[in-house]
C-alpha cells in the first residue's frame, strides 16, 4: 500500500485541531482550580499560586456526585446493553427480510427519530405514572432503550452485507440466528464499534428525560445532578451565588468527565481494537 | 408472497393490544372536561381550595420541600434545626431541585408532588390552578406583610403564596469615584437629578458611560418593571389586562432612550465581561437594580470593593415613591402534597416567627455577616431598626439593612404578574433592545409590544 | 469469508438450491418476526403510544391542568401564520448552512487522515474529538460567552491588534448564529468522525490494493474509490445532523437564551418555549410542523445526493 499522505503536514493539521477542541475543555478543568470569584471575575487569568480545591471540597459536600456516577453506570450497562444487542438484530430484520407492516413499521421509526424528544415528555410522564414507574430504573433504562437511531444506523449498513453470503450460510444449514450471529455480525464489526461509542456518549449526555423521570438524589444521574447544580447559572436569572456555584459546577463536570475517559481509552484500547481487529477482511 | 402468519401476527397484535390497554388506562383529553386527579387532604372550609388552619399540636409527619440548590439551600437547611425545636414531630425532607425544569412536570403528572416549594414571583400566577389557596391561614399575617407581595400573590381575590423576600430596588453608586469627580450622590432624588449628575461625571471622566443600561432581553424587561413598580404599575392589571400604552411607560422608556441617546449608558449584561470591567474600572458608576447587585461589589469587584454605597432609587417625580420591586420569591403548597399543613407550619415558622426569620437573614455557617441580597416581607421582621444582617464591607461598612427596609416600604402595591411574562420577553424585552439600539421610538415600543403581547399571548391564554 | 461449521438442527426439508420452493422454511418466515419483537415491543410501548397521545395534544388547548378543549387546526394555523414560527425554521435552515457543509469537510478528512495506519496517536486523537461532545454544556457556554465577548473577549482582541474593529459575535443578529454554529460544530465533528470513520473502515483494503498496483495516487484514490463507496455513510451523517440541527435547543438556550431579537430561536428552542409555557397544544402541533420539514429535508438529500444503491 503506497500511502503517502500522513506526513509532517498531517500531523500539524491533526495537533492543531485537537488543540483548537480541547482548548475549551482545558479551561474548565483548569479554571475549576481557580478560587470562585476569580473564574468570574477573570476568566482568563490563571495564577497557579492562587490555585485551591475548594471548588472540589464544596462540590464533593453539596453534590451527590458519587450517586450520580452509579446510576449513570447502571443505565449505561443495561440500555446500552439492550441497545447493542437488540437494534443490530431488528436492524437485520428491517434489512434483509420481507414480512408484513414492515414497512409500516419502519416508516413510524423514521418518524419518531424526527420528532424532538422534548414534546413526548409529558405523555410519557403521564404513563410512566399510570406504570408506577416515576424515579425507578425501568423508567431510566427501557424508553428508547432500543434506540430508533441504532437501528436506522444498522439497517443502512445491514443492507449493504451482500445477499449472497447469507444464502450460501442458509445452504450450509445455518439457522436464521446463527446466519446473524456468524456471519452479519462479524462483516458489520466497524459500524459496531462505531454504535458501542455513540450509544455510550448518548446514553451518557442524555438528561431530558432523566431530568424529569428520576431526579431525587437517590435516582440521578451524573447529567442531572450537573444541571441541578447549573440552574442558578442559567443565561437569564444569575442567582447571588453564581459564583461558587460556578465553581462547583466546573469541579463536578471535570470530575464526571476523568472516569469517561478513562472508559473510553479502555473501550479503544480493549474493546474497539479487538473489534477492528477481527475486521480485517479476507 | 401471501402467505399467512398466524402466530407472528397474533404475537403482534398482542402486543398492540397489550399498550392500547395501557392506554386505556392513561390519562384521556376529551373534547368536554377533563381535571387532572383529585386532591388530597379534606378541609372543613366550603372551598375545597382553601387550606384549613392546621391544629398545631397533631400535625405531624413527615413533609418534603424543594428549594433551589445553591447557598440559599444551605440557609434553609440550617433552619430545620430551629424549626424542630418548635415542631419535634415534623421530619423536614429538604431537597435541592431544579424547580423550573421540574415544577411544571410534576404537577402535571401528579406523582411525588413537594408539600412546598420554593418559587419566583413570576410564575405563581401560572401555577395556581395546582396550589392550595392560604387566605384562611394567613389571614392573622396578612395586614404585616408588604402590599407588593400581597398582590403579586393574589389571583382573582384569593392568597396563592407566602411571600419570601422582598426585592427593593436601590441605586448602587461609586461614591469613592463620584466623590473624586466632585459629585455628591446624596442629593439625586429624581430620575432627571440622575441624569445630570451622570453628564457631570462624564465631563469629568472622559470615556466614561456612567448608568448601566441593561442588554439581556429578560433582565431588561425585569429592571423595566422595577421601574413601573416605582410608579404603581406594571404590564398587565390584575384582570390580566395590558397596560403598557400609558404615560408612566411613557415616561420610563423616554428616560431609558434619553440615557442611550446622550451616550450617557454602559450597554451590557448583568456582570457579563463587559459589565465587570467598566465597573471596576470607575467607567460606570451608577447601577439601578435590586438588592441582589449587592453581591457583585462584595465578590466580582476587586478593585472598586469598598467604593460602591447604596440608596434609594431616584423618584419618577418630585415625591414619588424611591423603590420598586424587582424580583422575589414565595413559597407556595401544592394541592397534591401530602402533608401540605405540615409545609404551611415550616413557611409559618420561617416567616413570621422571629427564631425562623432570624436563622435565616442572620448570621449562619453560610453567611457570617448575614443573608443581605434581600429583606423580609414581613414588616415587623423588616423593622429599620433592627437589623437582621450586618453592616456590609463591599458597601464600605454601609447599614444595608436600613437603606434597604426604608426602601422597600415605599414600594407601592402591585397586581399579579400574569403567566405569560417570560413569553412576553420575545416582544417587550427585545423591544427595548430595539429602542436602546436605536432602532425604535419608546412609543413604537409600547404599541408594537402590546399588539403582539395580545395577539400572541393575552389571546391564546 | 469463512466457512461456517455445520449446524446440528434439522434441515428444512424444501429449498434446494436455485429452486423456490412455495415452501419456505417456516422457520425462516418466523425469523424477521422474532429478531424485531423486543424492539417493536418497547416502540410501541415508549415511542408510538407518547407520539399518538401528542398528536391527540395538537389538537386541544391543554395547559397542563383542568379540562382540554378540542380546537382543531387552531394551533397549526396560529403557527403556519406566525412569523415567529416561520422565522425559526429560518434560523435552523441557516444553522445547517453555516454547520453541515464545513463539518463534514472537516470529518471527512479527519476520518480519512485516522483511517490510515500511518498516522500515529490514531487512538489519542479518535478520544480527543470526542471530548467536546461529553462535556456539558453550562461549563462550556461560560467559556464561549467569555471568548466572544463584545467588549474584552480574547477574540475581539486579537481582532483589535490587527486593527480591525470589535465584533458582537453574541449581541448582534448578524452574528449571533455564525458564533452559536461554531459552538454546535466544535461539540458534535467527534461524533461525525465515528461515523464517517466506521463507514471508511467498512472499504475493503483490496480495492485500493488493486487500484495501487495499477498506478494510482493516493488522491486518486480519494476521488474513485473512497468518496463513492462512503456516500452512503455521508448521506445518514447529513441526516443524522439534519435532526440535530432542526432539534437543537439546549445550545441557544443556555448560551444566547434564543437572541439577539429572536435571531438564534431555532427551531427546537421555538418549540421548547412553547411547553415551558405550558402552551402544550401548540407546542405538540410545532413538533408535528417540524416532523413534516425534517422528513422533507431529509427525504431530499437521500434522492439529492445518493446514486443508485
Amino acid at each position: 500500500m503506497t500511502r503517502r499522505l500522513p506526513g509532517a503536514s498531517t500531523q500539524v493539521f491533526l495537533v492543531l485541531l485537537t488543540l483548537a477542541f480541547l482548548a475549551p475543555v482545558v479551561w474548565a478543568l483548569l479554571s475549576a482550580l481557580k478560587p470562585a470569584n476569580q473564574i468570574i471575575s477573570s476568566p482568563l487569568a490563571f495564577d497557579p499560586a492562587t490555585f485551591t480545591f475548594e471548588n472540589y471540597k464544596r462540590m464533593f459536600a453539596d453534590v451527590p456526585i458519587g450517586r450520580g456516577f452509579f446510576n449513570t453506570a447502571v443505565v449505561l450497562l443495561f440500555k446500552g446493553g439492550l441497545t447493542l444487542f437488540f437494534a443490530p438484530l431488528a436492524a437485520y430484520g428491517f434489512a434483509k427480510y420481507e414480512f408484513r407492516f414492515k414497512g409500516l413499521l419502519f416508516g413510524t421509526v423514521l418518524i419518531t427519530l424526527m420528532l424532538p424528544t422534548i414534546v413526548l415528555i409529558i405523555p410519557l410522564l403521564l404513563e410512566m405514572k399510570e406504570l408506577g414507574w416515576v424515579n425507578t430504573y425501568q423508567a431510566l433504562v427501557l424508553p428508547g432503550a432500543v434506540d430508533a437511531f441504532a437501528i436506522f444506523w444498522m439497517r443502512q449498513v445491514i443492507a449493504a452485507v451482500p445477499d449472497e453470503l447469507l444464502d450460501a450460510a442458509r445452504v450450509d444449514g445455518c439457522s436464521e440466528f446463527g446466519i446473524f450471529w456468524r456471519i452479519v455480525l462479524p462483516v458489520i464489526r466497524p459500524a459496531l464499534a462505531g454504535l458501542a461509542v455513540l450509544t455510550v456518549m448518548n446514553i451518557y449526555n442524555d438528561f431530558v428525560w432523566p431530568v424529569v423521570i428520576a431526579s431525587t438524589d437517590r435516582m440521578a444521574t451524573l447529567q442531572v445532578v450537573l444541571s441541578t447544580l447549573a440552574q442558578n447559572i442559567s443565561g437569564n436569572r444569575i442567582g447571588a451565588d453564581y459564583a461558587t456555584v460556578t465553581g462547583e459546577l466546573l469541579a463536578a463536570a471535570s470530575v464526571a468527565l476523568i472516569p469517561l475517559l478513562v472508559v473510553f481509552i479502555v473501550l479503544q484500547k480493549h474493546f474497539i481494537n479487538g473489534i477492528l481487529a477481527g475486521s480485517v477482511k479476507g | 408472497m401471501q402467505q399467512r402468519f398466524h402466530r407472528p401476527v397474533a404475537v403482534l397484535a398482542g402486543v398492540v393490544l397489550a399498550t392500547t390497554g395501557l392506554a386505556a388506562c392513561g390519562p384521556s383529553i376529551t373534547s368536554g372536561d377533563s381535571t387532572p386527579a383529585g386532591s388530597s387532604s379534606a378541609t372543613a372550609t366550603t372551598d375545597p381550595d382553601e387550606l384549613a388552619s392546621p391544629d398545631e399540636s397533631t400535625v405531624s409527619g413527615e413533609v418534603t420541600i424543594w428549594d433551589r440548590e445553591g447557598d440559599l439551600f444551605k440557609v434553609f437547611d440550617a433552619t430545620i434545626a430551629a424549626f424542630n425545636k418548635k415542631y419535634p414531630n415534623i421530619k423536614v425532607n429538604h431537597v435541592a431541585v431544579d424547580i423550573d425544569a421540574k415544577l411544571q412536570n410534576t404537577l402535571i403528572s401528579g406523582t411525588d408532588v413537594p408539600d412546598g416549594v420554593f418559587l419566583d414571583d413570576a410564575k405563581v400566577a401560572g401555577f395556581a390552578d395546582h396550589l392550595w389557596k392560604l387566605d384562611d391561614v394567613m389571614e392573622p399575617y396578612l395586614g404585616d406583610i408588604a402590599q407588593q407581595k400581597k398582590d403579586v400573590n393574589t389571583l382573582d381575590g384569593s392568597v396563592y403564596g407566602v411571600p419570601f423576600d422582598s426585592d427593593p430596588g436601590l441605586l448602587y453608586y461609586n461614591a469613592k469615584a463620584l466623590e473624586d469627580a466632585g459629585i455628591d450622590a446624596t442629593t439625586i432624588a429624581t430620575y432627571d437629578d440622575l441624569l445630570a449628575a451622570a453628564k457631570a461625571y462624564q465631563a469629568k471622566v472622559p470615556g466614561s458611560k456612567p448608568i448601566h443600561l441593561e442588554q439581556s432581553p429578560f433582565l431588561g424587561q425585569l429592571q423595566l418593571e422595577m421601574y413601573a413598580s416605582q410608579l404603581g404599575t406594571s404590564i398587565a392589571d390584575e384582570k390580566g389586562q395590558l397596560r403598557l400604552d400609558s404615560p408612566e411607560y411613557q415616561q420610563i422608556l423616554t428616560w431609558l432612550d434619553t440615557v442611550q441617546k446622550e451616550g450617557l449608558g454602559t450597554r451590557a449584561e448583568y456582570l457579563s465581561p463587559s459589565d465587570i470591567k467598566p465597573l471596576d474600572s470607575g467607567k460606570e458608576v451608577f447601577y439601578p437594580w435590586s438588592i441582589w447587585f449587592d453581591f457583585a461589589p462584595q465578590q466580582l469587584l476587586p478593585k472598586t470593593k469598598g467604593d460602591w454605597r447604596a440608596m434609594p432609587l431616584p423618584a419618577w417625580k418630585e415625591g414619588g415613591a424611591r423603590s420598586g420591586a424587582m424580583g422575589g420569591s414565595s413559597f407556595v403548597l401544592p394541592k397534591e402534597g401530602k402533608n401540605s399543613q405540615a409545609a404551611w407550619l415550616f413557611y409559618k415558622f420561617l416567616m413570621f416567627d422571629q427564631a425562623g426569620y432570624s436563622a435565616v437573614w442572620g448570621t449562619s455557617s453560610v453567611y457570617p455577616d448575614g443573608l443581605n441580597t434581600s429583606i423580609p416581607s414581613y414588616t415587623p421582621a423588616a423593622d429599620p431598626a433592627k437589623p437582621l444582617f450586618g453592616p456590609v464591607e463591599a458597601l464600605g461598612g454601609q447599614d444595608l439593612w436600613k437603606v434597604a427596609t426604608e426602601a422597600g416600604s415605599e414600594i407601592p402595591g402591585g397586581a399579579p404578574i400574569p403567566t405569560w411574562w417570560a413569553g412576553a420577553v420575545d416582544y417587550l424585552g427585545n423591544n427595548v433592545q430595539k429602542m436602546l439600539d436605536g432602532k425604535l421610538t419608546p412609543q413604537q415600543v409600547i404599541d408594537q409590544s402590546t399588539d403582539d403581547i395580545q395577539k400572541n399571548l393575552v389571546d391564546r391564554q | 469469508m469463512s466457512t461456517i461449521a455445520a449446524e446440528p438442527r434439522t434441515r428444512p426439508s424444501a429449498a434446494a438450491p436455485g429452486r423456490r420452493s412455495h415452501r419456505t422454511p417456516s422457520r425462516r418466515r418466523l425469523a424477521p418476526y422474532v429478531f424485531v419483537l423486543p424492539f417493536i415491543a418497547l416502540f410501541v410501548a415508549f415511542s408510538v403510544y407518547p407520539m399518538l397521545f401528542t398528536l391527540q395534544l395538537s389538537f386541544t388547548n391543554w395547559r397542563g391542568s383542568g379540562s382540554a378543549q378540542w380546537v382543531g387546526w387552531d394551533n397549526y394555523t396560529y403557527l403556519l401564520t406566525n412569523p415567529a414560527f416561520w422565522q425559526s425554521l429560518g434560523n435552523s435552515a441557516v444553522m445547517w448552512l453555516l454547520i453541515v457543509p464545513v463539518q463534514m469537510l472537516l470529518a471527512l478528512l479527519v476520518a480519512i487522515l485516522l483511517d490510515n495506519a500511518k498516522t500515529r496517536m490514531r487512538a489519542f486523537y479518535r478520544v480527543a474529538f470526542l471530548v467536546p461532545f461529553v462535556t456539558p454544556l453550562v461549563a462550556i457556554a461560560q467559556i464561549w460567552v467569555v471568548v466572544f465577548d463584545q467588549d474584552y473577549g480574547v477574540v475581539n482582541s486579537v481582532l483589535n491588534a490587527v486593527g480591525l474593529p470589535d465584533v458582537g459575535w453574541l449581541t448582534t443578529s448578524a452574528w449571533a448564529k455564525p458564533t452559536l454554529a461554531l459552538l454546535f460544530l466544535w461539540k458534535t465533528t467527534g461524533f461525525i468522525v465515528i461515523i464517517l470513520l466506521s463507514g471508511l473502515q467498512s472499504i475493503d483494503p483490496a480495492v485500493y490494493e488493486a487500484s495501487s498496483i495499477d498506478g494510482a495516487t493516493r488522491f486518486r484514490q480519494l476521488r474513485s474509490i473512497t468518496l463513492p463507496l462512503v456516500r452512503r455513510t455521508l448521506v445518514f451523517a447529513v441526516v443524522l445532523q439534519t435532526l440535530a440541527i432542526f432539534q437543537m435547543f439546549a445550545e441557544p438556550f443556555v448560551v444566547t437564551q434564543g437572541g439577539p431579537y429572536s435571531s438564534t430561536t431555532t427551531a427546537g428552542l421555538y418549540l421548547y418555549n412553547h411547553i415551558t409555557r405550558a402552551d402544550l397544544g401548540t407546542g405538540a402541533a410545532n413538533s408535528f410542523l417540524l416532523v413534516i420539514v425534517v422528513m422533507a429535508l431529509s427525504l431530499g438529500f437521500v434522492r439529492l445526493l445518493r446514486s443508485e444503491d
